[in-house]
């Protein structure tokens, strides 16, 4: 058996990703209060009032506390000196790896939510694909920004 | 230094008028139909034919751009690259350095052929920016073509001369390449491609479906004899418009690829391999050997039964589609198959893969289609309630399918090659080199976990997207051996543990 990959990303990580799952249910909010005012007005049978509540629940239940908290359980990455090594995936996991002379750019990006956390994502293409490490500590990110971008300068092949 | 400049060949305005037409063919057609629904003339000439007036006009228009376009558009060589000059309003500048150009490509159509013209494609290794890198010389003379390839040669062999320090510089002209031709396809082969490919299909199912119709027709003929009677008439009469009609297809798609793949041939450079095709349009691809990504072979079940195979390569560089996906070998005799692709791919192990996946792994294959497969058939069984219960039928025809998959299912490696076989509808054989092979991935959900199975799949490079080649459900163990020979610090180590041994002795 393959050992997991070392390291973890950011604890913070996982508060970015219950904040969407926050957002996510605001809107599924949204659409059971909508499904409600509408049995209002018809006067359609209470059952939906239940049902809108208990989807509402249990997608808050899902996508706050659970799913985020099995993606970042699952979440591991490791930069060795000729390889790059990804584990992730909710129900499927998925590992991959990506031989450093593969790698063509390395990408750091962060939107607002991530900016106010101070993280950032990781992105490494190769000629073919795109792998992404979500968040990361904002120098952390950058350290290891250029640290494959030399292992990958260092690291010389054909296409 | 200025260098002569070369234009194109007068017909490029024409080619290029026509291109607008046909791009622009439905607004057109709506145009002129617009006209029609206009019922007396309002006395007012112009009035009536106002859009054939816009259509003249149109006409003119596209001329005139089509014709400056053409006055506009210089092309020439300096510095080793190649220069072109273009643009109707704005100009524009492209520079070609000669050692990007990857290849030239090709193509004679109806017009080019009486004139001896030819359309030429330059190819360069596809950068970041994606479609804007290449150019295209809509018509020019084989003597320029021929002069472009000159120019190219002449500038290689002033850089290795450069490089070499050499004082005199001879400009010895390359003595014309010997290609060598590896696979041809005779007029037995055409036919049986067109036969195999897709529009047999069609007439088989539409065969089908009419088969269907008859049956459902037969009680009829116990109630009502002479409506029946009638009734079949008509059917039979349907039945043979729209079987004439399958085989007007079917003779359609043998005609075209009678004429697009007529005198298919791949010949052999030193480093290149160039692929010529065509009847009416012909056309000559060149592929780098050092752009193929990947080999593969791709028997439909049609032709699989017959035993016959095609075989693609996947090209880096070049766009999407067309020259991305290579049709290398449109269709050749399985048993035969090694001998070309030996000729040209001598490094290549073109052996079918031996290592299985485990039969614990089977029914991964079938289950997750339960997913979409058990509300369709049960809204099916609902609605259209005795009938619709045949569509209980899919489930045997699902699991049969799974099980077929999960033969076709295997995978091996040779030194640093990685062959993997699977089936989605065609099975494919794929042939990678470790090199080649931009990332690779193991999948497993929690069931796969429980049962130490997992999916292995391999990226590379076609054109400016990605093939995935996928083996699912083999054993986790042989799904982290594959990873670990992909793993270049495994490798490493290897390595270094024998080179330890040596040092040992």
């Amino acid at each position: 058996m393959r050992k997991q990959p070392m390291n973890r990303i950011s604890e913070k990580g996982l508060r970015v990703w219950r904040l969407y799952g926050i957002m996510q249910t605001i809107l599924v909010l949204l659409l059971a209060a909508g499904a409600g005012v509408l049995t209002y007005i018809f006067e359609w049978s209470w059952g939906i009032y239940a049902i809108a509540a208990g989807v509402v629940l249990i997608y808050a239940y899902l996508f706050i506390v659970l799913f985020p908290k099995i993606r970042w359980l699952r979440w591991r990455y490791e930069v060795r000196e000729s390889e790059i090594e990804l584990q992730h995936g909710l129900f499927i996991v998925k590992r991959t790896l990506i031989p450093m002379v593969r790698v063509q750019h390395v990408d750091t990006s962060q939107g607002p939510i991530l900016r106010k956390y101070n993280l950032a994502g990781i992105t490494i293409s190769t000629a073919a694909t795109n792998h992404t490490i979500p968040a990361l500590v904002m120098e952390e990110a950058d350290e290891l920004r250029s640290r494959i971008s030399v292992l990958a300068r260092v690291a010389e092949d054909d296409v | 230094m200025s260098e002569e400049r070369y234009k194109l060949h007068w017909i490029t305005a024409l080619i290029e008028v026509l291109k607008t037409l046909k791009e622009m063919i439905f607004p057109l057609i709506v145009l002129i139909f617009a006209n029609g629904f206009q019922d007396s003339g309002t006395g007012k000439w112009y009035w009536d034919y106002l859009s054939f007036i816009i259509l003249g006009v149109l006409i003119i228009v596209f001329f005139i751009t089509g014709i400056i376009k053409w006055k506009r558009f210089v092309y020439w060589f300096e510095d080793d690259e190649l220069r072109i000059e273009y643009g109707l309003f704005v100009k524009k500048k492209r520079y070609i350095p000669f050692h990007r150009i990857q290849s030239l490509d090709y193509t004679e159509g109806i017009l080019h052929r009486p004139l001896k013209l030819v359309k030429v494609k330059v190819e360069t290794a596809g950068g970041a920016d994606i479609s804007k890198s290449d150019a295209e010389l809509t018509a020019i003379t084989k003597e320029a073509a021929k002069r472009i390839e000159e120019k190219m040669a002449e500038s290689k062999q002033r850089k290795i001369h450069k490089i070499d320090d050499f004082d005199e510089f001879e400009p010895v002209a390359e003595p014309s390449q010997k290609l060598k031709a590896v696979y041809k396809m005779d007029r037995k082969d055409l036919l049986v491609l067109a036969t195999t490919s897709g529009g047999i299909g069609l007439i088989l199912s539409g065969v089908l479906i009419f088969l269907v119709q008859f049956a459902e027709f037969i009680p009829f003929d116990k109630m009502y004899v002479e409506i029946s009677e009638f009734i079949k008439y008509g059917v039979i009469i349907v039945v043979i418009v729209v079987l004439l009609g399958l085989l007007v297809i079917w003779g359609v798609s043998v005609l075209m690829t009678f004429l697009g793949y007529y005198g298919f041939t791949v010949e052999l450079d030193k480093e290149d391999l160039v692929i010529s095709r065509g009847l009416i349009e012909k056309k000559r691809v060149t592929v780098p050997l050092n752009r193929v990504q990947s080999v593969r072979i791709i028997e439909n079940p049609f032709r699989q039964l017959f035993g016959y195979a095609n075989v693609v390569i996947d090209n880096a560089g070049g766009g999407l589609g067309d020259s991305a996906r290579i049709n290398l070998l449109p269709l050749v005799k399985k048993t035969d198959i090694n001998g070309p692709l030996k000729a040209i791919f001598p490094d290549l192990v073109v052996e079918e893969p031996t290592r299985k996946v485990p039969s614990r792994g089977k029914r991964y294959y079938y289950r997750i289609d339960f997913l979409w497969m058990a509300p369709v058939i049960g809204a099916l069984a609902y609605f259209f309630f005795p009938y619709g219960l045949f569509s209980l039928l899919l489930i045997p025809v699902i699991v049969l399918w799974g099980l077929f998959q999960h033969r076709s299912a295997a995978f091996e490696t040779f030194g640093n090659q990685l062959t993997m076989r699977f089936r989605g509808i065609s099975l494919q054989t794929a042939y990678m080199m470790k090199n080649r092979i931009q990332s690779m991935e193991i999948k497993q959900n929690y069931f796969h976990r429980k049962k130490n199975v997992a999916i292995v799949s391999a990226r590379v490079k076609s054109g400016m997207g990605v093939f995935n080649a996928q083996v699912s459900y083999i054993e986790e163990k042989d799904a982290n051996e594959i990873l670990d020979w992909y793993e270049p610090s495994v490798e490493k180590k290897v390595e270094s543990n024998l080179i330890v041994d040596d040092i040992l002795e």
